[in-house]
């Protein structure tokens, strides 16, 4: 079940974040506000993967909080790396849990050749929190999540 | 189905170490394997599934595409410009057509 958070948890600290994040129009930066759906999406990941994921502040998964079609949805992802030989992202891999089948897409970077940003369109089949997990080149899984609402269903 | 289209928007030239955006789109349905048609059949999966970029022969960005890319599939992506070349792009379809594009890089 995805609890949203309760009256008594919203603190002043967590009213700025989520007024940054919607002046920002996106949803991944209020992650840190919501640790319980930080839960659900750690558990999400390894009913989908079998891997244990940690979130990070690292991965910017940008997508819109409210968008009308969801045939369309637009996504942008971006990891924090020098892509060096010793510090480098070696792919992400998007999924969607509410969707009829989970893997979105998983994006492979090469250091010193690609940088780790990139666009994409993607189909969503009802409101969810959308996934990204980064391998890193130490084997780390990396992860952050971006909700989604939307109101036609992408993938019929 | 129409023959699907790839198309790339791809700087002509670029300094050595500069951050290069590439945006890659191909026409096509993306059909899901999901969707029924007007008699209520499934209508079989055909999507793209691989887009590849070769930068000098080197696969320098890749990406394996599943049911929830978006029709006519559009990727944005970043190389790091370092040096002179060739830039292949490849679009691998289900059941293993191939569709691809090539463009020069002048890097000084």
């Amino acid at each position: 079940m995805t609890e949203t958070t309760t009256a008594q948890d919203v603190t002043r600290r967590t009213i700025l974040a989520a007024a940054i994040a919607g002046g920002a129009g996106l949803a991944g930066v209020a992650m840190a506000a919501t640790p319980e759906a930080d839960a659900d999406a750690i558990e999400e990941v390894r009913r989908m993967t079998g891997k244990a994921a940690t979130p990070s502040p690292r991965l910017h998964l940008a997508m819109p909080s409210h968008f009308a079609n969801g045939y369309i949805v637009p996504l942008t992802l971006r990891i924090d790396s020098e892509m060096t030989d010793t510090d480098h992202v070696r792919k992400v891999e998007v999924l969607a849990p509410r969707n009829p089948i989970n893997p979105v897409a998983t994006f492979y970077f090469v250091p010193g050749r690609s940088e780790p940003v990139v666009s994409t369109r993607i189909r969503l089949a009802e409101p969810q929190d959308v996934l990204a997990i980064a391998e890193m080149n130490d084997g780390a899984l990396l992860m952050t999540r971006a909700f989604v609402e939307v109101v036609t269903n992408g993938c019929e | 189905m129409a023959t699907p289209t790839p198309r790339v928007q791809v700087p002509r030239s670029a300094a050595r170490g500069e951050v290069i955006e590439i945006k890659a789109l191909i026409e096509h349905p993306m059909e899901t394997g999901l969707r029924r048609d007007s008699k209520g059949e499934l209508v079989p999966r055909k999507i793209i599934n691989q887009f590849i970029c070769r930068y000098n022969n080197e696969v320098v960005f890749r990406v394996d595409l599943h049911e929830a890319i978006a029709a006519n599939p559009f990727i944005a992506f970043s190389l790091r410009a370092t040096a002179s070349g060739r830039l292949d792009f490849i679009w691998t379809e289900d059941f293993g057509a191939v569709y691809a594009l090539n463009h020069t890089l002048l890097v000084d």
